[in-house]
């Protein structure tokens, strides 16, 4: 127990400083998310049930319909008789318990054969439905996964072009992407940086002549940026 | 002119009236001729397997009853039948082709079996077995005589091809399971049945396969080994089955030309004619106490009853009878009684045709004292009724086609069947006590 205490505190504490407060940091976002998710499961699973209800009851009720029963009690009587017939010294005058028991006992088999062959039909007809669910659900990853990969890509590519010193790039995402109250925001930021450094720009041009005033100038838009050279 | 009128308008109404005062039946205007009669029958009841083959996989129901399952017995009858119907241009030959080409397709790959013998039943739909069937020799065999005979009738294509895969397919040693005689049959679930054919019954033609097998042959140890039961019924000597059911002495024989042919000292032929009568002679034996048993109503082989479906048969044998007839099993005995067949057709068709034939002929059976008349027809008596009528009608066509395979002509050369004779080979005959 006492080597095992630096790990339970050690635990802990990775525990406490990667717990979660609030489940919802973007609730839009996230509410979004579970319905197109739960929506999703819930067209796949219905279709499932839905296959295996009727699959299954269906070849049930038909196989266990008031006729077939009638059907398959004649059959059963008439395949004991002919067993009997072909051993007749067993064959008695009289239907005796025993015809009975052999005719019961052929009808629970037959019951177990139709049962057996109701799922091995039910499973047939469900593998290619289980194919096309599998279509739409690896259909509905793609489409939920680009709404988010497409952005990050955008990011991806406009952060390059700003690292090589194109202020110029706006981020546009298309209309149902993700993130898009985040690149609202990368946006305003690029252009306060651009604009900062436009201005920086224009006060160089503006003060060749004069590098005192230019130097005052640039000395006063400079000192409202911070950076982690003050620190 | 006047005169020559009135004659002949008087004629007129004459022959009107004693056509009027003739009985009604259904299809009268063939009673005048046998052939045409016993023709219209055969055509009638090949309709079976026309109406009750699966359309998509060939196998032929059990009966005509709804939710029937398929019988390759009722199959393989059906393949011949199909090919005989063919044979006369009763069916397209395109159609009969496509048929057997179809058929014979599903028993190769589709329908379930094991060591090349199949389920008794199967799933027409599917080929699958049902109703936990047994695997059947006496089935198998008399699908693969009914696939050879069709072979027969188209000779070098693929149905030939297929119907010998078939057979050759079949494993017929396996179903000793290491004895002499031949096992009735098997289940995954319980191993070999505990039946044999350990007596005269009809599995002469499963014994004629299974020694001719050309792949997997039985020894002739199996033809000797099963029992020869003989015992006398109003002077005649017959080696019996054990229900004396009719179909026992016929099956075989749809296929199986004995005439000429001696087993030692057993004519299976002149035996099948002797029992036809015997059968005859045990119902008139009762004829006091059943309303259905006449000089030309007569005919006890297993087939549906009142009570069921019961091996109904005469002696010797078992003899079990309750007034219930089978006009299949008249039908299928004309190659031997053709007079006392004939007239209890003629009768039959005759006096219940209302009530005893329908679109596909004679039905299974009935029974006078209980006003039971069946409402069904089995896929294998109306097998051998077809086959029987066209050895009858056609100069023994299908005895000819399958006397004309090799596997029979091994199967007879074995057992010693032509001569008569066979040095050494001592059948195991046992007379009555």
């Amino acid at each position: 127990m006492l080597l095992m205490a630096p790990f339970q505190s050690l635990f802990q504490n990775i525990l406490s400083k990667n717990r979660r407060r609030h489940f919802f940091i973007n609730k839009p976002l996230q509410i979004r998310y579970l319905v197109y998710i739960t929506s999703l499961l819930f067209v796949v699973t219905s279709a499932i049930i839905i296959s295996l209800y009727f699959g299954i009851w269906g070849g049930v009720l038909d196989a266990f319909s008031d006729t077939q029963i009638r059907e398959d009690l004649l059959i059963a009587t008439r395949l004991t008789q002919y067993e009997s017939a072909r051993v007749p010294q067993e064959t008695p005058s009289v239907p005796s318990a025993l015809t009975f028991f052999k005719q019961a006992e052929k009808l629970s088999l037959r019951q177990r054969e139709i049962f057996k062959s109701i799922l091995d039909q039910t499973h047939k007809k469900l593998l290619p439905s289980l194919f096309v669910l599998l279509g739409f659900i690896a259909w509905g990853s793609i489409f939920l996964s680009h709404k988010i990969a497409g952005p990050l890509y955008r990011f991806d590519a406009t952060l390059k072009e700003i690292k090589e010193g194109n202020l110029g790039m706006r981020i546009q995402l298309r209309k149902f992407d993700e993130a898009q109250f985040l690149s609202d925001r990368f946006n305003e930021t690029i252009e306060t940086l651009d604009f900062t450094f436009s201005r920086l720009k224009n006060i160089v041009r503006e003060n060749e002549a004069n590098p005192e005033r230019m130097k005052s100038r640039l000395q006063e838009e400079l000192s409202k940026i911070k950076t982690s050279a003050e620190a | 002119m006047r005169k020559h009128n009135f004659s002949s308008r008087l004629g007129l109404a004459l022959v009107l009236i004693f056509f009027r005062l003739l009985p009604a039946v259904g299809a009268a205007p063939l009673l005048n001729d046998d052939a045409e009669l016993l023709k219209t029958i055969q055509k009638d009841t090949l309709q079976y397997f026309l109406k009750r083959s699966d359309k998509n996989t060939g196998l032929t129901r059990d009966s005509s009853q709804s939710g029937s399952p398929a019988s390759i017995a009722a199959t393989g009858f059906s393949l011949a039948a199909i090919a005989i119907g063919q044979s006369h241009g009763w069916i397209p030959e395109d159609w009969s082709r496509d048929y057997l080409k179809k058929t014979l397709k599903t028993l190769l790959h589709r329908a379930e079996q094991h060591k090349g013998f199949f389920y008794h039943f199967l799933d027409a739909r599917s080929g699958k077995r049902v109703w936990m069937s047994e695997v059947s020799s006496i089935d198998t065999a008399l699908l693969v005589a009914g696939a050879l005979v069709a072979a027969q009738y188209f000779p070098g294509t693929e149905i030939e091809k297929m119907a010998w895969d078939i057979y050759r397919r079949v494993d017929w040693p396996w179903m000793m399971n290491g004895r002499k005689l031949i096992c009735m049959g098997w289940t995954p679930e319980t191993g070999f049945l505990p039946y044999y054919w350990d007596m005269y019954n009809e599995h002469l033609i499963l014994q004629a396969l299974a020694l001719g097998s050309p792949t997997h042959p039985v020894g002739q140890e199996a033809w000797k080994a099963w029992a020869r039961h003989e015992d006398v019924y109003n002077d005649k000597k017959i080696v019996y089955s054990y229900s004396g059911s009719l179909f026992t002495y016929q099956f075989p024989q749809a296929f199986i030309d004995f005439r000429g042919l001696k087993d030692n000292a057993i004519d299976y032929f002149e035996n099948s004619r002797k029992a036809s009568l015997a059968n005859r002679e045990y119902s008139l034996s009762f004829r006091s106490q059943h309303k259905g048993y006449s000089e030309n109503s007569w005919g006890l082989s297993a087939s549906l009853g009142p009570g069921g479906y019961k091996a109904y048969g005469g002696k010797p044998g078992a003899g079990l009878q309750d007034g219930t007839l089978a006009p299949h099993a008249v039908i299928a005995s004309i190659v031997f009684t053709p007079e006392e067949s004939l007239a209890a057709i003629r009768f039959f068709y005759r006096n219940y045709a209302k009530n005893l034939y329908g679109y596909f002929g004679f039905k299974s059976a009935f029974n006078l004292d209980k006003k039971w008349w069946a409402e069904e027809y089995l896929g294998i008596d109306q097998g051998i009724s077809v086959l029987m009528l066209e050895n009858f009608l056609n100069d023994g066509a299908v005895w000819k086609k399958f006397m004309a395979l090799e596997p029979i002509k091994r199967w007879i050369q074995l057992c010693g069947l032509t001569s008569g004779k066979n040095p050494g080979n001592e059948n195991n005959i046992i007379p009555a006590s």
